[in-house]
């Protein structure tokens, strides 16, 4: 049987790299499938309070990103985890050595150094912290520095030189104090400690008098030089802190502002293509580098904003694992450099949203000391694509529970009303193939009652296959200019060949000729209406009205009924409504197709009551586009010489 | 006298249970296909006087079918459209069928359509000059047209559109083959056109052009001139 993998033991303090730390350690657990212990040695009492509430901390922190954590008590650190190393079997022992001890600690004497002496078994990691980065031009700037202090001292002694000396050095010290920490200050620590010492040579042997005599003689003037030196390194030590202070302040100012803009605008992305080119668009600001948002697309990706210029990317199933990143936000997410480029792993709540790709122009991709701002924006970005995933599931349940709601009333409805016809169908179709004779009258009864219930049936169904196609879209509007009279001439027509004369009055304005509608769609409104109306006030005289205004026209059914009551008037346009009471006959959908048609024709309807009593449904379209020229020799059709 | 010959090309066995008794029980000869290879082999050995073709067979396109059909036969063809068929059914009309039933229809309708069908579209040429019906005369010899005995006055295009229905003998006229005859080759788009002088020939010859009863629209289709008796 396999041993177990030996842990990773992590090294942690209370100084800010221990994140850096901590997430080295995962990423060697995560390639090695090893367990990771958190180690912090407690090396006895002068620690301050703040400094074990920070060490908690990290510990906790480590503890989420699946480490066990241990605490020791030892007289040194090295001791510590080198009995720790080896008590636990760890095959590597991560730990951090920073850069702000004294030079000489660094030879020799650090954790490291010590541990490896101490005959280590475990790999050593030590991370350091991040190299300075070199000032841009630093080499050209090595000899102007060195000749600027020369300068500066050659000023200085050249000034001494005009104040009245008289053996006591007290103002030729004010004006070398001053010379160095210039120097110090502008050309950084080691110039200034070499212009000190220039400095005490330059007095003893160009200002004292006698000139040129040895530097013995001048005890006590060297001492006051030495008070020189340190007080412009003091001096320069301050300055140099407070200018890393102010430049941290700087940074930091920068950083939230990046992130203010960069989370207001991404909150204002409503698609992902949205949130693609927003990021583009705020690393080209901040980074200087093109951004693209990768989402992987079975073995290829789907590029946003598209497409990017280099075809040639890793394959998902390549890049991800080595971007592999944990499994919330936060985790660690390291970006990963590959030539140019820089990618990222956009890490949401539950998994990766992503990938975030950077080209820079220099090799190498950004330069680490940006990483920090750049995991910051992953981490918005990841949350911005997150967020609309949300959004867009929240919309697809909101649509299915609205199609099951429907599905449950349809069935409901459509259970009743199929049924009915087919039981009357088939009881007469049963009682006529009964053996014996029927009589005349009854067979012609029964035989009615087929056809006109199998004509409900089919009604039925042709109404709720239009009423389904209509709303998937499946019908498109066809808009053909013409004459509005056709189309009620064509639902009236349509109407008394099948039941003879309409009680309809038809009252159509002088100004209205050419409409743009669909002719097939818009008779169905009007049949729709019409049938309604002779539903609801049987026999009485209807009325059909139409009129025009500056882009619209519309177009009225009114009827003398019982009309609708008013809190069912904002619902008689849904499906399946029927007025609690109607009798036999629609099953509701009359008005819902009206109402879809009217709207895929841009164009609103609705209820109003009829001054005088019953019902008055109003329907307007837009009279949109310009009208075709009218034919040539027509001029008996001037506008409105339809009647 | 012989009996006219249909053939029903028509895949849905309860529909051919209907339409075999109705047509038989008229003095038709009636056959029957339930697929279009079945059919077209039955209507090159009989040569059907008239074929009732539905446009959603199992085995090919119906519109296939009609072309073939009418690559080597003249034969009225009538179509029968489901209710999604909108758009097959004009493209089957100006591809040469002679007009179609929507699905579903009853007995009455489908044998009226045969009947029209079965008569012969007029030729050019006119043998037979005065059509009449419904109070309507329409002289095409002497290109008059009146209205209850009293006398019409068409302009020229009105006379050509009214023309162009009337010879059609009842059948349905697409937008398209009316345009094409009526403003010739070039026409087709100005659908519009159409529109305005039936308006204008409905009111001149309708009593009520809201209500019309000779110029009848057929949706998104074209027109049809129905010159039978009142309350057909």
């Amino acid at each position: 049987m396999e041993a177990p993998p030996r842990p990773i033991l992590v090294a942690l303090g209370s100084e800010a790299r221990s994140l850096r730390l901590i997430q080295a350690g995962f990423r060697l657990a995560r390639e090695r499938s090893a367990p990771w212990i958190a180690v912090h040695v407690d090396t006895g009492p002068g620690a301050a309070v703040e400094d074990a509430e920070q060490v908690q901390v990290w510990m906790q922190e480590a503890l989420q990103m699946g480490a066990s954590v241990q605490m020791v008590a030892a007289p040194t650190l090295a001791q510590g985890l080198s009995e720790l190393t080896r008590t636990s079997h760890a095959q590597a022992l991560v730990l951090g050595r920073s850069r702000d001890r004294w030079p000489w600690a660094r030879l020799g004497h650090s954790t490291a150094d010590e541990l490896q002496r101490r005959g280590l078994e475990a790999e050593l990691v030590v991370l350091d912290d991040r190299p300075e980065v070199a000032e841009p031009g630093a080499e050209g700037l090595q000899f102007r520095a060195l000749l600027g202090t020369l300068l500066v001292l050659a000023a200085c002694t050249g000034l001494a030189w005009l104040i009245p000396r008289e053996g006591d050095p007290s103002q030729v010290l004010l004006v070398n104090l001053l010379g160095v920490t210039f120097i110090a200050h502008r050309w950084g620590s080691g110039l200034g400690l070499l212009a000190s010492a220039m400095s005490v040579l330059l007095y003893n042997f160009l200002l004292e008098t006698p000139r040129f005599r040895s530097v013995s003689a001048h005890w006590p003037n060297l001492l006051m030089f030495l008070l020189v030196l340190l007080a412009a390194q003091a001096v320069v030590g301050l300055l140099h802190r407070m200018r890393q202070q102010a430049r941290e302040v700087q940074r930091r100012e920068l950083h939230t502002a990046s992130l203010y803009l960069l989370g207001r605008d991404l909150a204002r992305s409503l698609t992902p293509e949205g949130v693609a080119e927003t990021t583009a668009r705020h690393i080209q600001r901040v980074f200087r580098g093109q951004a693209w948002l990768l989402f992987p697309d079975g073995a290829g990706w789907r590029v946003r904003p598209a497409p990017s210029p280099l075809a040639l990317l890793p394959s998902p199933g390549e890049l991800l694992p080595q971007l592999a990143a944990g499994g919330r936000v936060g985790d660690p997410l390291e970006p990963l450099v590959i030539g140019e480029a820089t990618w990222l792993s956009l890490t949401g709540t539950n998994g990766s949203e992503g990938v975030l790709r950077i080209l820079t122009a220099n090799e190498g991709g950004l330069p680490s000391q940006t990483w920090e701002l750049l995991k910051a924006f992953a981490v918005q970005i990841a949350l911005a694509l997150e967020r609309l995933r949300w959004l867009e599931e929240a919309r697809r349940t909101q649509v299915e529970n609205e199609t099951e709601r429907l599905r449950s009333t349809l069935l409901g409805a459509i259970g009743h009303d199929l049924r009915t016809p087919l039981a009357a169908i088939h009881g007469a179709a049963s009682s006529l193939l009964l053996p014996g004779t029927i009589a005349e009258a009854t067979r012609t009864d029964l035989l009615t009652m087929i056809q006109e219930e199998s004509e409900r049936l089919a009604h039925l169904l042709g109404n709720l296959l239009d009423l389904t196609r209509l709303e998937s879209g499946a019908i498109q509007v066809q808009k053909e200019w013409q004459p509005l009279e056709e189309v009620i001439g064509s639902a009236l027509g349509r109407m008394e060949r099948r039941q003879g004369h309409l009680p309809v009055r038809v009252d159509l304005t002088e100004t209205c000729s050419l409409v743009p509608l669909d002719a097939a769609l818009i008779e169905q409104v009007l049949v729709n209406l019409i049938t309604n109306a002779q539903r609801h006030a049987p026999g009485q005289e209807m009325d059909l009205r139409a009129w025009d205004e500056p882009g619209w026209v519309h177009l009225e059914v009114a009827d003398r009924g019982p009309g609708i009551p008013a809190e069912f008037q904002d619902r008689v346009f849904d499906k399946f409504f029927r007025l609690p009471g109607a009798g036999e006959g629609g099953v509701g959908l009359g008005l819902a197709i009206c109402r879809a048609i009217v709207q895929a024709h841009g164009g609103t309807i609705h209820l109003q009551e009829r001054p005088g009593g019953g019902s008055c449904f109003r329907f307007a379209l837009p009279l949109d586009g310009t009208p075709p020229a009218p034919p040539e020799g027509a001029e008996s059709l001037t506008p409105g010489g339809i009647r | 006298m012989n009996q006219p010959l249909i053939l029903i090309i028509e895949d849905e066995e309860a529909l051919r249970r209907f339409l075999i008794p109705t047509l038989s029980g008229q003095r038709y000869q009636v056959l029957s296909a339930a697929t279009a290879t079945e059919g077209l082999a039955m209507a090159r050995s009989h040569n059907p006087d008239l074929v009732l073709l539905d446009l959603g067979l199992p085995d090919r396109d119906g519109m296939d079918v009609l072309k073939e059909l009418r690559s080597w036969s003249r034969k009225p063809v009538v179509i029968l459209s489901a209710r999604n068929q909108e758009r097959d059914k004009v493209q089957a009309l100006d591809q040469g069928a002679d007009d179609y039933l929507a699905k579903p229809f009853g007995a009455a309708e489908l044998l009226a359509r045969i009947r029209v069908a079965l008569r012969h579209t007029l030729p050019t040429e006119v043998t037979e000059p005065v059509v009449c019906g419904g109070g309507l005369r329409i002289d095409l010899a002497q290109r008059e047209v009146s209205l209850e005995g009293r006398i019409v006055k068409l302009t020229a295009l009105e006379y050509r559109l009214l023309e162009a229905l009337v010879r059609r003998n009842g059948k349905v006229a697409t937008h398209r083959q009316l345009l094409a005859e009526v403003w010739g080759p070039g026409g087709e788009g100005n659908t519009h056109y159409l529109r305005i002088y039936m308006a204008m020939l409905r009111k001149k010859l309708e009593v009520d052009p809201t209500r019309p009863r000779h110029f009848i629209t057929e949706p998104n289709v074209g027109y049809r001139l129905s010159l039978e008796a009142l309350g057909d």
